[in-house]
């Protein structure tokens, strides 16, 4: 790891390992692509602290009628050694907007992407998905990476779901 | 598409309101608002199920954000006749900045709390 209390070191290694963020041009795409997504280094491995991402302009198509949907997805995770960088996230959101899948379905893609993707200690994705026929589905996606802290962290969010889905702002 | 109209008392105060509208700005970036149209009938209205199908068709439509209430005005004063219509767009805040898009009559939009989605907050 450079040493990142240098300033201009930190910022060069910022800057190098994110493509998107600060491009001149963004493309946009409509269609599933967790390609676009991007990592930075967790550069506070030795403790564990929480990272939450809020998403509330989430929308994807139903699959049986092509109606849209739309919700609110809530991130939270504990990082490892790799961090979804957040404009990346935003494109990689935006690709549902024509992708069909139902919200259980959605949420747990999301889900398993993000932990392809970084490897985090302990993950979590919430759907706050807007009712369609009355009914409103709130799926949650959560996933340890086995060791013992992190275990008793999904098992007691998993047995208390509902209670603190943790949105900041 | 056309809006096709049903027959309503006239005079009656109509105001519909959509959290889920969807377009998409000239770079491609999708923008998200919330809806809110009001007037005064004449003895008729649009019927609901054409207004969803027009709302959901403006997700593959490309604007500039400001001309969007514009666009939903015209399309409604060109289907039905009535008194003092008028079109808020609440947009959601790109690079910091909220924006109220508002064309036609003066009115003020009741934010109703969607009860089915439960507070994040």
């Amino acid at each position: 790891m450079p040493n990142i209390s240098d300033t201009k070191t930190y910022q060069m290694k910022r800057s190098d390992e994110v493509q998107q963020l600060g491009s001149e041009h963004t493309e946009y795409t409509y269609e599933y692509a967790p390609h676009l997504l991007e990592t930075f280094e967790n550069i506070h491995p030795q403790r564990d602290y929480w990272v939450t991402l809020n998403a509330d302009e989430f929308t994807s198509l139903c699959p049986k009628t092509n109606q849209p949907d739309f919700g609110t997805l809530i991130i939270n995770y504990i990082p490892n050694i790799q961090m979804v960088e957040s404009k990346s996230l935003k494109l990689y959101l935006f690709s549902f907007m024509n992708s069909g899948e139902f919200h259980e379905d959605v949420v747990n893609k999301i889900g398993k992407d993000l932990v392809a993707l970084m490897s985090p200690k302990y993950l979590e994705v919430v759907g706050l998905f807007y009712p369609r026929g009355n009914i409103s589905i709130h799926p949650t996606f959560s996933f340890s990476n086995g060791e013992a802290k992190y275990d008793e962290i999904e098992k007691h969010r998993f047995l208390n779901r509902n209670i603190n889905p943790q949105r900041i702002g | 598409m056309d809006l096709g109209k049903i027959a309503v008392i006239e005079n009656t105060v109509i105001e519909y309101m959509s959290p889920e509208l969807l377009f998409l700005a000239h770079s491609g970036q999708p923008y998200r608002g919330t809806l809110y149209i009001h007037f005064v009938s004449k003895g008729e209205s649009v019927d609901l199920v054409d207004l969803k199908k027009y709302i959901t068709s403006l997700r593959s439509c490309t604007f500039t954000a400001e001309n969007i209430a514009h666009e939903i005005f015209n399309k409604i004063h060109t289907a039905i006749d009535v008194d003092t219509l008028g079109v808020i767009v609440d947009l959601s805040a790109r690079g910091g900045i909220q924006q109220r898009i508002h064309f036609g009559a003066d009115f003020e939009p009741v934010k109703k709390q969607n009860i089915f989605q439960v507070s994040p907050h």
